[in-house]
């Protein structure tokens, strides 16, 4: 059943000292997409910078500037309303690349001895599904023990990690299974932080599957950005001159018109 | 020649005050070293290089059709002439680059293809490098000492003209200039090829910048000049792709220009050469060459490759594993003359153990059959002895046309022994003489 829901997402950067040339890339603007159409979408940014808007290889939205002045804050702020509804969606291309490992998804030893038994499963739902059971079966949610260098093997090493490392581990293990799987930015229904997960392509179709939540990733899920990894569709990343500390708040809310 | 002999020592004082060096890790260790220069010229034939250099060409146009493949249509993958994962799976293929065509179409500009000249008379090509090749400055800074040094010399041999790389280098930039001016970029004069940076800029009416002479605004690269910045139409730069934008590539790279890959992906600057070139230069990818050639020229490929075998086959597979103490195995991550281990020189144990490992990651490594190339003289103090050599040959790929260069680094290994000439191992370099008729 199609949804319409109203998200705003705000990222405020807070540095201890004046920085300059401060050049970011953001992709927090959704796009249209299978399920996913956008009514509309604005980005407001602190300092007010002018940016350019592109699209990268997998057809994520980017906002791309810079601000050379000294700040010791920027804050950006996308909000918007988004239209989902998975109950029409057509045939959609596969992409080969989403079928191989890429550097955060590198699977070893541990993660082909769990994928073994799992491969065997014919019917590709289903062994999406015991794949996510395997993942949830062995993780504990446990924020502050990984960071964003953390690969898929590291984090099932150590039995614990946030949404990324579910979501890496989770792609290693279903390109291992022989299945095309893509990582997912973007924000759920509900308020708090920027969401990751993943989508498996099933039956022609790219379908949502959230391996912390352990549940289908549906229509209460706005899809931000998609690449192989977290590396490839950062919803933020910039770099500045000045020796600053950075500190940074993430606020986040979702919720049914 | 016997004039060029006597002024050897004098040719290598003047590359040692030019910095004429070459970096080199040893035992993890990064060293700086003179790369030693040998007087005696290798001298190609002029009907040799007429093969040469149609062979040369064909196989850079036909690698610059396969990039622009892969990170397009896909065609040659589709028709299943190259596996898919060899793509894939390449550390050198990036996801950043897929839709992009770079401006006039052209991945790799300036192409150092590697071959050697077998006993046999024929030459078989042992490497592409597309990535950042280095090494023509080598031959065109030695000819002009020569020239200098013993200017008779070429009065008297018919040697072909090698001063127009410069003007080559310079007409491939502006081809694929999207307006602007054309940059050797540069990560420092501390870098091991600072002396070709700044002397292929030089060579070109190119201006030579670093890092912190650049910046990206509204997707267009500019270059800060003492009277104003200006804006930059094609950068020839000489850092590797992971380093060459922070946001887009290594976060933690200091040396590149942030947002440089937004400035190129909106067709607002060349990148010389194109980002995701290592997806072509693969060692992996070497073996399809010839069957790139045939693809997209429906020609037959004029430069042999080395006979190859690729472990991901199972008829190659079993063909390596039944003769692995004769051929050479090369780990196709690895660049430099590194990861290069010849089956003769292992011991029983080891052969054992490469055995495992090929079984257990077959397409990690490609085996050769090892060429017997021909040796040339140098000279060891005043004898005259005979070491393998290799050449590394110059081709420029410009908008309107692909040119080999007649001319090259002719590189030798000092040991004996080895069969290894890569510069980062320890060789010296000889000036290549193609001969005008």
């Amino acid at each position: 059943m199609s949804r319409v829901l109203a998200f705003s997402y705000d990222i405020a950067l807070a540095f201890d000292k004046p920085v300059t040339n401060h050049s970011f890339v953001l992709r927090c603007l959704p796009a249209d997409g299978p399920g996913q159409r956008v009514l509309d979408a604005a980005l407001t940014l602190d300092p007010a910078a002018p940016c350019t808007d592109q699209r990268d290889s997998f057809g994520n939205r980017l906002q791309i500037g810079r601000i050379d002045e000294p700040h010791t804050g920027f804050h950006y702020r996308a909000a918007g309303t988004v239209l989902r509804d998975d109950t029409a969606r057509t045939p959609e291309a596969d992409r080969p690349l989403f079928r191989y490992p890429s550097a955060f998804t590198m699977p070893d030893d541990a993660l082909q001895a769990v994928a073994a038994p799992l491969a065997g499963i014919q019917n590709p739902r289903a062994r999406a599904w015991a794949l996510l059971e395997a993942v949830g079966a062995h993780m504990r949610y446990t924020p502050g023990v990984t960071g964003v260098q953390t690969t898929a093997a590291q984090a099932w090493a150590l039995g614990q990690g946030v949404c990324q490392d579910y979501a890496h581990i989770y792609l290693a293990l279903a390109r291992l299974c022989g299945l095309s799987a893509r990582y997912v930015n973007g924000l759920p229904e509900g308020e708090g932080a920027s969401h990751a997960w993943c989508e498996v392509w099933l039956d022609g179709i790219w379908t949502g599957i959230d391996p912390t939540r352990g549940r289908w990733a549906d229509e209460g899920y706005i899809r931000f950005c998609v690449g192989r990894d977290f590396a490839d569709c950062p919803i933020e990343r910039g770099v500045f001159l000045g020796g600053a500390n950075q500190c940074q708040t993430v606020f986040m809310k979702v919720c049914q018109q | 020649m016997e004039d060029l002999i006597r002024h050897a020592e004098q040719i290598n004082r003047q590359l040692a005050r030019h910095g004429v060096k070459f970096g080199i890790y040893k035992n993890g260790t990064f060293k700086e070293r003179l790369f030693p220069f040998d007087a005696i010229p290798r001298v190609i034939t002029a009907t040799e290089w007429e093969t040469l250099s149609r062979g040369l060409t064909q196989r850079v146009r036909a690698l610059n059709l396969f990039l622009r493949d892969i990170y397009g249509e896909k065609k040659i993958l589709a028709d299943g002439v190259v596996p898919e994962e060899f793509v894939y799976r390449s550390p050198g293929y990036l996801t950043q680059c897929e839709g992009i065509v770079p401006p006039g179409g052209i991945y790799s500009h300036i192409s150092g293809i590697d071959l050697v000249k077998g006993k046999d008379g024929n030459w078989y090509v042992l490497e592409d490098n597309l990535r950042i090749p280095s090494g023509a400055s080598y031959p065109l800074i030695a000819r002009r000492l020569c020239r200098r040094c013993s200017s008779d010399t070429f009065r008297h041999n018919a040697v072909a003209d090698n001063r127009q790389y410069g003007e080559l280098l310079r007409r491939t930039l502006d081809s694929v200039n999207t307006g602007g001016i054309n940059v050797v970029f540069t990560p420092g004069r501390y870098n091991a090829a600072y002396f070709e940076h700044a002397f292929l800029a030089e060579q070109s009416g190119a201006v030579l910048a670093e890092a912190g002479d650049l910046y990206v605004r509204d997707d267009v690269l500019y270059y800060r000049a003492t009277h104003g910045d200006c804006r930059v139409g094609a950068l020839y730069r000489r850092v590797s792709d992971e380093y060459m934008d922070p946001l887009a590539f290594e976060p933690s790279s200091l040396i590149g220009i942030p947002n440089l890959m937004a400035a190129y992906r909106a067709g607002n600057v060349a990148v010389v050469n194109a980002f995701g070139n290592g997806a072509a230069d693969d060692k992996g990818i070497y073996y399809f060459v010839p069957k790139m050639v045939r693809y997209y020229l429906g020609e037959e490929a004029i430069l042999h490759n080395a006979p190859t075998y690729l472990p991901f086959y199972e008829e190659d597979r079993r063909y390596v594993l039944d003769h692995l103490d004769s051929l050479v195995i090369k780990d196709v991550a690895e660049a430099g003359g590194y990861g290069v281990v010849f089956g003769s020189k292992l011991s029983r144990a080891e052969l054992d153990k490469m055995r495992d490992t090929i079984l257990a990651q077959p397409r990690r490594f490609i085996a050769q059959e090892v060429i017997d190339f021909e040796d040339l003289p140098i000279m060891e103090g005043s004898d005259r002895v005979e070491r393998k050599a290799d050449l590394r040959a110059f081709v420029l790929s410009g908008a309107q046309e692909t040119v080999a260069w007649p001319s090259g680094l002719t590189r030798f290994s000092r040991n004996p022994d080895s069969f290894i000439v890569n510069s980062s191992q320890g060789g010296g370099f000889k000036d290549t003489w193609v001969l005008s008729h």
